[in-house]
């Protein structure tokens, strides 16, 4: 049986399902229990609340037995079917912390095929955040998911807060979860252990034979890539993971379904757009590279401008395209919404919150409230809730139906003009950022604009990409860099929580190692200390990822925050640093990245040796290895 | 006698007068320790919203703040807010009651900010900005 988020469950609620569930399974287990065992407090209902390990549990958990040799006999491991599913729908790399609950489908992993830990390659996290937010950056980086591998409970929970980042990212990944209910620690298992992150994942699902899991498998993949996109989690049990497979194949992977515009809106909006006299594409992220390319063809097409989100996030329309530039909605006489708001139509895939909707009368979501799609004016009538990746194939194809000589002269002629003013645009932002980069240039401690000025000259002709969020080191990139490409920036913290930027852009560098591209990450303190333990994953899997401490020895906002408070306390503020700064002692990060097996070099207070750092960061990375340089900042 | 809030008002009306003519105002005298000023300047938060130099999100540095003008306006301004809570409540500068910031200190503070100079070279005479700024020419 699968059990799956959308389920039906006979009429009672998921709640009741839940706790009936929970009851019959602990009743289940009560015959497994070694007879030695020692007895658990059995409360007025009956149902034992918990069980001490038994002695043949814990002795597993102290790894001094071996799994039963009847599953070490098995001829074709199920694992290997897993494994096997994996590599046909390409999945690059499995992020994983050991755990004692998958030692089947990591043996696989690591020794299956011709050419064994390829296709997937497992990668060692320090950490199940750090595994998650390595998907979580690479997803965002790619458009395409990698699986993170966690241990039932216990490695859930690790992973839970980098779960709830994703969802709000709209990250697409599969996470796997070990979970042996039969010979381990009651602590780690459970009976519905994909509860424990059902509030922010969009879909699950606990096969109970190998059969079921293959499926499974590919149905969280299709879910995880199928807008919302979103976390998706399979549970694993051990059992399911040694099963003998015998003579079962993998099951042929269909691809989803994406919803689409009709061919009748496609021919309206293509009318509307070809006979405005300044139409414009207001573009926001997509979910692969490829509407990128389409929503460009698009906009030659029509001779459209262009407003990009590329700047703030992932997956938008390239900055430097002749198209792009800031010609104002009040001047445009069609504007059309690509996964953002448009005047005269928008295309909306559809929402995160669709997923809240349709669960919330069974679960409630434990009072998670769905995101908010930030958007200027108010969804109106124009609003179409429908992918707008999918859908320009049918906008093109309109387009260029109603395409004649006179069309493609007036786009010719537009689309000069719109270089020309878009140019000039540019040249006047980039001159008014540079008179506020050069403020503060000599300044000790180093100023976050210089970090940012110094890097672009190093980096402008590589590919490259910005892995970790750049908010708190005030985004100096926004004004002074091209942002290009799909994964140009990755964008901010999605649910504005820490411990993220460093794992997610470990993630943006596995991704990166294999495409001959460097990945950037000015690193804030504060964020950088919640997983630090992902340096030592870029150091062993020699990640080319050039991480820069944006070290202002503190939680900076909350100290502003606590400064405010104590102010209109009148209660001063001299105290505010308590619990809000990074002193006493100060942190070393290049020694800690050393430690880890990272070159690194720093502290740097001193602006002028900063330039000659970033170059020697720079080459490192090029060089296929992680480097850390530590600058001491301005606070913002 | 004039109230609090009549002071302030005129202090702030002569602060808005004075941001206005910044250019032909003459900055008033200095009567604090620039040194402890320093010290006052860190413990109490300054640079975290004004930048270790001035620079931040909000400059001090090269006498751009007409609150700056004279040290009367610099204390009128850090108390006003506290005995009239929420005279300003857009404003995100915490408030400095004299009872928990004394005017000695204050005075240091402000006689440590007036020190904050920043001279950056030009645009063109920074490699890295000349960079930025040829590249998007060349665009």
């Amino acid at each position: 049986m699968i059990k799956k988020t959308d389920q039906e469950q006979g009429g009672i609620s998921r709640r009741e399902f839940l706790g009936t569930s929970a009851a019959a399974g602990a009743a289940s287990i009560l015959p497994t229990r070694s007879e030695a065992a020692p007895q658990a407090a059995v409360p007025s209902n009956g149902v034992p609340l918990s069980l001490p390990p038994t002695d043949e549990q814990m002795a597993r958990e102290l790894g001094d037995t071996l799994p039963p040799s009847i599953m070490r006999a098995a001829q074709r491991p199920g694992s290997d079917l897993i494994v096997q599913v994996l590599r046909d729908l390409e999945i690059e790399f499995v992020a994983s912390n050991p755990g004692s609950s998958f030692e089947g489908l990591q043996e696989s992993l690591i020794n299956y095929g011709e050419i064994p830990n390829v296709m997937p390659e497992f990668i060692s996290a320090m950490h199940e955040e750090s595994a998650v937010d390595m998907a979580h950056g690479y997803g965002k980086s790619e458009g395409r998911p990698i699986c993170a591998l966690v241990q039932g409970t216990i490695g859930l929970q690790h992973s839970a807060m980098a779960i709830y980042q994703a969802y709000h990212g709209r990250a697409p990944m599969v996470i796997l979860v070990g979970r042996d209910d039969k010979h381990f620690l009651q602590a780690h298992t459970a009976d519905d252990v994909a509860g424990i992150v059902r509030s922010f994942t969009k879909w699950d699902a606990h096969p109970v034979t190998l059969a079921e899991a293959l499926p499974a498998i590919q149905e969280a993949y299709r879910q995880a890539v199928t807008p919302p996109c979103a976390p998706t989690v399979v549970i694993l049990d051990t059992e399911v993971q040694k099963e003998e497979a015998g003579d079962m194949q993998v099951p042929v992977y269909v691809p989803p379904v994406i919803p689409t515009i009709t061919e009748q809106q496609a021919d309206e909006i293509a009318a509307g757009l070809m006979s405005a006299a300044k139409p414009r594409l207001s573009v926001g992220r997509f979910r692969t590279p490829e509407g990128i390319k389409r929503s460009v063809e698009l906009a030659e097409l029509v001779g459209a401008s262009v407003e990009t989100k590329s700047q703030v996030g992932p997956m938008s329309f390239p900055q430097s395209h002749p198209l792009v530039g800031p010609d104002a909605d009040d001047e445009s006489d069609y504007v059309l919404g690509l996964e953002a708001s448009g005047a005269h139509a928008a295309l909306h895939g559809p929402h995160l919150r669709t997923l809240t909707e349709r669960d919330l009368t069974s679960i409630n979501f434990g009072g998670i409230r769905p995101p908010v799609r930030p958007r200027r004016d108010a969804p109106g009538q124009n609003d179409l809730t429908a992918d707008a990746e999918a859908s320009l194939p049918l906008l093109i194809s309109a387009v260029k139906r109603r395409a004649n000589s006179k069309s493609r002269k007036t786009v010719v002629l537009r689309t000069r003009h719109h270089t020309d003013v878009n140019h000039a645009a540019r040249l006047t932002a980039i001159e008014a950022a540079l008179e506020k980069t050069r403020e503060g240039w000599n300044a000790s401690p180093v100023s976050t604009a210089r970090i940012y000025a110094e890097l672009w000259p190093l980096i402008k002709d590589l590919d490259w990409c910005i892995g970790g969020p750049s908010r708190f080191s005030s985004s100096h990139h926004m004004q002074l860099w091209d942002h290009d490409k799909p994964y140009s920036y990755l964008g901010g913290h999605p649910a504005a929580a820490l411990g993220y930027g460093l794992g997610a852009a470990t993630g943006a560098a596995l991704a990166a190692r294999e495409r001959d591209r460097i990945v950037i990450n000015v690193q804030t303190d504060g964020d950088f200390n919640y997983t630090p333990g992902a340096l030592w994953t870029a150091a062993h899997h020699q990640l080319p990822m050039l991480t820069i401490m944006h070290n202002n020895r503190a939680w900076h906002m909350e100290l502003m925050y606590v400064q405010y408070m104590a102010g209109v306390r009148g209660r001063g503020t001299d105290r505010a640093h308590i619990g809000t700064t990074l002193r006493d002692p100060y942190i070393d990060y290049a020694k800690l990245a050393e430690g880890y097996g990272v070159k690194a070099e720093g502290p740097i207070e001193d602006p002028t040796k900063l330039a000659a750092a970033l170059a020697r960061g720079v080459d490192a990375v090029r060089n296929g290895e992680p480097y850390l340089i530590d600058v001491i900042t301005q606070p913002r | 006698m004039k109230t609090y809030a009549d002071k302030l008002l005129m202090t702030v009306s002569g602060l808005l007068f004075l941001m206005t003519a910044s250019a032909q105002v003459e900055f008033g005298p200095i009567s604090g320790d620039a040194a402890l000023g320093k010290t006052s300047y860190y413990d109490y938060g300054c640079y975290g919203c004004h930048g270790f130099g001035g620079i931040g999100r909000k400059n001090l540095a090269n006498d751009v703040s007409g609150i700056m003008f004279r040290e009367d306006i610099f204390l009128t301004y850090l108390r006003g807010r506290s005995e009239l809570n929420p005279l300003f409540p857009t404003q995100s500068m915490p408030n400095y009651p004299a009872d928990s910031l004394s005017d000695a200190d204050a005075l240091d503070i402000y006689a440590y900010i007036r020190t904050f100079k920043d001279d950056p070279p030009d645009v063109e005479d920074i490699p890295a900005l000349k960079a930025i700024l040829d590249g998007a020419k060349a665009q």
